[in-house]
């Protein structure tokens, strides 16, 4: 726990204080960090580039991952199962195999220096992500419910969309708070992605560190709105948090 | 058309957009990266022209020293790590497996490490080990604990320094993992086992054990691929040095790639790294499978 209230102190600590040698433990609060950070960062602007980059790649990664987990755990097909290993597969590989490549694609189709370019790779990893666990999702569930909801005259998307979708919206919680978190978390892929207007928190956090006119209480202030808002995240989604780390691999 | 192929139809129409997807941003990069680590292709040198080269970016690899040094580092990492996580996190599972309000607090407090954004992790603790205003790093210097440079700036002290940062933001991780196997568990098994007069010991070495199985290599085989790619808090504590004692794979890797665009190179890295993940993820899915069976023969 010592770090994180490392962290949280650091933020209110006064500048005098910060460097001084041996570390000081007791110190006057002040939100002058606070104030701080809004003067050297554009931290609304910082903070929508984040908000940007992993609500739309989660929001991507269900519309193209439910559909898909679905499909692939009602298909009869022999090969199903197969690929929804391959999904599976492409999430554990590491992302430095496929930045490469992906960063020259980007550069040839000009989408270099966008929240496109961040989105589109982040959404490899996340797709694969929620269509392996929907896929489990789906494959735990019944079909009798769907069978019985086809013969009294529903559609085939009605089926899906009205009966099956409805009873696993844990899964889809918990598959959405992991995209959010991967993305919001990231900063290798955006590093190299984005430019200095598209940038997001984590980006602007690793540029800030080492730079001189920036101390530890104002990298303390700025790793408040990049670490806060995924926390109270998981705390309140505990439950589904928790699922979807058990579900998401087995 | 019939029903049967009204619903393949309906079927394959949702899972395309998917599949395609994957096909054209993840598979495709891929088999390139595949095919650009068999040629010297550096986008500073030479215009960016591509020769071909056969193996030798794969030799050059593991007869470099720099790059036997990250091999071996990324083993002793994920191994290290690993193991630690998973006694410890066995540990606090099996103590907050009674459900009451103390441990449910708890609980919540073991989210917390996990959350943290991972660069954030490496800059508290680079903060915490600087030897002229760090809490720890100044009083073991100044106690004579460690070198006066610290424990990061030391060849031998710096990769384990790194394995406890990971065991730290990591062990609850495993904890939680292992406490949804835990509170899974058939009770009247338990019970019976308790009934029939076996000590905590057995009870936990004969009974639970077994049953968590599955659980707990799903755990290890998590945590291990993710150490094994382990990039962040490395890349902002040392960046490697001192002297490649903290290099890993991935930190080679990306610095080959994208700050020297010695794209070729970087690929076979990256290759090597996908081979030994493909490689170990292959032992625990058999490895699961085996516990999963005898679990069921139960």
């Amino acid at each position: 726990m010592i770090p994180v209230m490392w962290l949280v102190a650091t933020a209110y600590k006064p500048p005098k204080d910060m460097f001084s040698s041996p570390p000081a433990f007791l110190f006057e609060p002040t939100l002058l960090n606070f104030r701080r950070v809004f003067e050297v960062f554009d931290v609304w602007q910082l903070l929508k580039s984040s908000l940007v980059i992993s609500i739309g790649s989660a929001v991507l990664s269900l519309l193209l991952g439910v559909p898909a987990g679905y499909a692939l755990a009602r298909s009869r097909w022999r090969y199903a199962i197969g690929v929804a290993y391959l999904f599976l597969a492409v999430r554990t590989v590491p992302i430095i195999a496929t930045l490469l490549p992906f960063y020259l694609m980007m550069r040839d189709i000009g989408l270099l220096g966008t929240w496109w370019a961040v989105i589109l790779i982040n959404t490899t990893l996340n797709c694969a992500f929620v269509t392996w666990m929907m896929f489990s999702y789906f494959r735990s569930l019944p079909k009798d419910m769907e069978e019985a909801a086809l013969t009294d005259g529903c559609t085939l998307w009605g089926a899906f969309w009205r009966v099956a979708l409805p009873t696993v919206t844990p899964g889809i919680i918990a598959s959405a708070l992991f995209c959010v978190m991967f993305s919001w978390n990231d900063f290798l892929v955006a590093m190299f992605l984005t430019n200095s207007d598209s940038k997001p928190l984590s980006v602007a956090l690793l540029a800030a560190f080492g730079t001189k006119d920036i101390t530890w209480g104002t990298l303390g202030a700025l790793a408040h709105f990049s670490t806060v808002p995924i926390m109270l995240m998981a705390l309140f989604l505990n439950r589904y948090f928790v699922q979807g780390l058990t579900k998401g691999v087995h | 058309m019939r029903f049967d192929d009204r619903r393949k139809l309906f079927l394959l129409a949702l899972a395309l957009p998917a599949v395609v997807y994957i096909a054209v941003i993840a598979l495709w990069p891929l088999a390139q990266g595949i095919a650009y680590s068999f040629f010297e292709y550096n986008l500073l040198r030479r215009g960016g022209t591509k020769t071909f080269v056969g193996l030798q970016n794969y030799v050059d690899l593991l007869t470099d020293k720099t790059g036997q040094r990250a091999l071996i580092n990324t083993f002793v990492f994920t191994i290290g790590a690993v193991v630690f996580q998973f006694v410890l996190g066995l540990g606090l599972a099996l103590l907050l497996w009674r459900d009451s309000r103390f441990n449910r607090i708890c609980l919540a407090f073991l989210l917390i490490p996990v959350t943290i954004t991972p660069l954030v992790v490496g800059l508290i603790f680079r903060a915490l080990l600087a030897v002229d205003y760090g809490y720890f790093g100044y009083y073991l210097a100044e106690w004579g604990i460690t070198s006066p440079r610290g424990l990061l700036a030391g060849t031998t002290t710096a990769l384990p320094t790194l394995i406890f940062v990971d065991i730290w933001e990591w062990t609850p991780l495993v904890a939680l993992i292992l406490l949804a196997g835990l509170k899974a568990l058939p009770s009247d098994i338990l019970e019976a086992a308790a009934a029939d007069g076996a000590t905590a010991w057995q009870r936990f070495r004969l009974v639970i054990l077994p049953l968590l199985l599955p659980t707990v290599f799903l755990a290890l085989v998590l945590r291990m691929m993710d150490a094994f790619r382990v990039f962040d808090s490395i890349f902002v504590t040392t960046g490697g040095g001192p002297a490649d004692a903290t290099n890993s794979l991935m930190v080679y890797g990306v610095k080959q790639g994208l700050q020297f665009f010695n794209i070729g190179y970087a690929s076979a890295i990256a290759n090597v790294s996908i081979l030994c993940i493909a490689l170990m993820a292959a032992g625990f899915t058999l490895l699961i499978r085996r516990a999963d069976v005898k679990a069921n023969e139960r």
